[in-house]
């Protein structure tokens, strides 16, 4: 019943960092059952800055968690640096998410009980390991994005700003091959969101890093490399949650 | 940051529920503690003290418990008097003695203690540091040497007191003197702990006080005051706290209501009569006397002979004791049972103190899992809190009891004879800790269980 759509898509010269084929997401409540998302086909290369949009409850965020293998899907194959996701057991995808993949939310989801610095290297804990090099790597990432004297302060204690860079640096600090944003910038005005964005893709093509950014912000979206529409990604299927509200 | 790391931080940013869990943590194990401390330092001081076919001649009507707990161990008030006569019989070839079966017979007198630190003073022969034997060996002094004030010299004494004491009786005149208290009468053997807590030394003197300070009818004996000439070798035993005087010293001491002579009332006479009737001098009063049968023959004996004898009963420690230890023993049990149960009852608080954190911390632990934490890391976490919390608690509740040890030892040692030895830390203190801290982490298991198990993508998101 799914028909296959071809798509334009570049020929990796690169080995792919990610490659979705035919995933379905849903969700049952009782009779009823939401379709959270469909994604027929989709490649993002290695090195590659993609920007995720679609309207509200198209299911951006469970792609992302998806992809981070925090999320199973009922079907389909994933791939990201390197893995089949969806061969793996839960506890390998988390080792994989931990040493491969940086994740920065809406929220940030930092943990209010631990300082900035803290906060970081619980991702390396959780990473690569706590080793002696990783609070030296923690402290080094913090001065880099200008919060060196905001080490060792909770995060009620900062700014939304200072946060969301508390959470980059979360994010970078196993040197993840890929990174998975969702709206990282949503809280923050254009000005200072332009400057968080472009200091982190500029780290992210030093490191050679693949991101993966959802955004509803078409400004933000021009930054990126390309942008995919998860819309165009669904094949025939029919548009379920197009009508729903906020996620 | 280490797993355990974030463990104690949750601990410390819950910190009224922490110490409160604590708190049952910390009662438990000083409670079990203290009964094990006690337990074990009773069957300590008790169990290695007797030896041999040693046995102790008391009066008639006492129990055997008491007369050994007091004979050995100083434990309470001397049970009661019986006549010399009996020691008499002992040494001079009636009954038992007449086929060499006994070593030695020492008699004693329990009197007046000596300072405020109610050490107990016995009033006894010099054949104490010559004969008698405790485990198997004669008493060492570590100063001086003992006093002088043998068998003979008691029998002569004797005499002379009960003539004394008869021409008072039938009103006499002239009275036959009372024995004068001799110079090298006033001499004391002290224990080792005697002498380190009162500070003496060889030529130092002690006075007897009769009563207990404080109470009405305590008052000193200045007239007896008795030269330090000997301090004996610790044992770490009651002797160590016993004050030796010869036992002419006692029987000249002002104050004893009841009298120095054992009298019996005749049938029909009144306590008033009895006063005057005249007394012999194996009517001197004892309250125990140490014998040594020779072997199990001598012990059988003994027995049958203080099986009909009247005035005096003979109490076996090596058969007492273990009885009151096993006593002792059952009541250390149920107390340990208690101990356990409040145990349970404070493992069963840390459950449910954690699980109750559970719903609010899903956000956390999801973000956790989000930066790649396994659901065991996520179980090790707060089975790390909950063990954590024990081993803190456990620490606290030894701590507590050596406290408390300390604080009580004085009090202890004077009921019960049992020395509190605070400052020494016994193996199975660690593996109480170990315990516990094992049990703890038991009862971190259901909360951690449920918190693994959290889901992630739902609990990513901020609460709307
Ligand atoms: N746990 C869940 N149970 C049921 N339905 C869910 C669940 N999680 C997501 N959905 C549904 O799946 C759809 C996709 O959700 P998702 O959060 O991925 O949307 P989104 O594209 O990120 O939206 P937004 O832009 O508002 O963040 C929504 O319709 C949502 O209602
Ligand atoms: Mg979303």
């Amino acid at each position: 019943m799914i028909q296959p759509m071809i798509q334009p898509v570049i020929q990796p010269v690169v080995p792919p960092m990610i490659q979705l084929r035919d995933v379905r997401k849903s969700y049952s409540r009782g009779t009823e059952s939401v379709l959270a998302c469909a994604v027929d086909r989709l490649d993002i290369a290695a090195g590659e800055q993609v920007a995720l949009i679609g309207r509200s409850g198209t299911g951006k965020t469970t792609v992302l968690h998806i992809l981070a293998g925090i999320l199973r899907p009922d079907q389909g194959s994933i791939e990201a640096v390197g893995r089949r996701l969806d061969q793996m057991s839960e506890s390998a995808r988390d080792r994989h998410r931990g040493r491969h993949i940086g994740m920065v939310y809406q929220t940030f989801n930092l943990l209010q009980p631990f300082t900035a610095l803290e906060n970081v290297l619980l991702g390396a804990l959780f990473g690569r390991g706590a080793g002696s090099d990783s609070r030296a790597r923690a402290e080094a990432l913090l001065q880099q994005v200008g919060l060196g004297d905001r080490m060792h302060h909770r995060p009620r204690e900062l700014s939304v700003g200072q946060v969301q860079r508390v959470a980059i640096c979360r994010a970078l600090v196993n040197d993840p091959e890929l990174i998975l944003m969702d709206e990282p910038l949503g809280n923050q005005d254009r000005a200072t969101g332009g400057q968080v964005l472009d200091a982190l893709l500029q780290l992210a093509t030093r490191g050679k890093k693949t991101v993966v950014m959802v955004t509803h912000d078409p400004e933000s979206a021009k930054r990126m490399q390309r942008t995919v529409d998860l819309a165009t990604l669904r094949g025939a299927t029919p548009v379920v949650a197009a009508a729903g509200g906020s996620s | 940051m280490k797993l355990w790391s974030i463990s104690l931080r949750n601990l410390r940013i819950r910190l009224v529920a922490t110490v409160l869990t604590m708190a049952s943590i910390i009662v438990a194990t000083a409670l079990y503690a203290a009964i094990l401390v006690m337990a074990e330092q009773t069957e300590q001081r008790y169990k290695g003290s007797v030896g041999g076919y040693q046995a102790v001649v008391g009066p008639k009507d006492a129990s055997q418990l008491e007369l050994v707990l007091n004979t050995i161990f100083n434990v309470g008030e001397a049970p009661g008097l019986f006549p010399l006569q009996v020691c008499m019989d002992l040494r001079s070839g009636v009954g038992v003695s007449r086929r060499g079966q006994v070593r030695y017979a020492v008699p004693q007198a329990r009197g007046d203690s000596v300072s405020r630190f109610n050490f107990p003073v016995i009033a006894t022969l010099d054949e104490m540091f010559s004969k008698y034997e405790w485990q198997k060996a004669p008493l060492v002094f570590a100063a001086g040497g003992p006093f002088q004030f043998g068998w003979d010299d008691l029998m002569a004494f004797a005499t002379e007191l009960a003539a004394h004491e008869n021409g008072k009786r039938a009103g006499e005149v002239p009275l036959p003197p009372r024995p004068l208290l001799k110079k090298e009468w006033c001499k004391a053997v002290v224990g080792a702990r005697v002498a380190r807590t009162l500070g003496l030394q060889l030529g130092a003197v002690v006075t007897p006080v009769h009563g207990k300070m404080g109470e009405f009818g305590f008052h000193e004996h200045p007239e007896a005051a008795c030269e330090i000439v000997g301090i004996l070798a610790p044992t770490n035993s009651p002797l160590d706290t016993t004050i030796f005087l010869p036992l002419s010293t006692h029987l000249l001491i002002d104050g004893h209501e009841a009298g120095v002579f054992v009298v019996e009332i005749p049938p029909g006479k009144t306590p008033d009569d009895a006063k005057k009737l005249p007394v012999k001098p194996g009517q001197i009063a004892l309250t125990a006397i140490i014998v040594d049968p020779k072997d199990h023959f001598g012990a059988r004996i003994l027995r049958n002979d203080f099986g009909t004898r009247p005035d005096a009963q003979v109490a076996w420690p090596q058969d007492v004791v273990p009885k009151f230890l096993r006593q002792i023993g059952n009541a250390a049990d149920a107390l340990a049972v208690i101990a356990w149960l409040v145990l349970l009852v404070a493992a069963v608080s840390i459950t449910v103190a954690i699980y109750n954190t559970m719903n609010e911390r899903r956000r956390e632990i999801a973000i956790m899992r989000s930066l790649g934490a396994t659901r065991l890391q996520i179980l090790v976490i707060i089975v790390g809190e909950a063990a954590l919390l024990s081993f803190f608690g456990a620490l606290l509740g030894l701590l507590t009891c050596h406290g408390a040890a300390c604080l009580l030892q004085a009090t202890v040692e004077d009921m019960t004879g049992v020395y509190l030895d605070w400052l020494t830390f016994r193996p199975w203190e660690a593996w109480l800790l170990l315990g516990v801290t094992g049990l703890g982490a038991i009862a971190g298991l259901l909360p951690a269980v449920k918190g693994s198990m959290t889901e992630v993508a739902d609990n990513l998101a901020a609460d709307y």
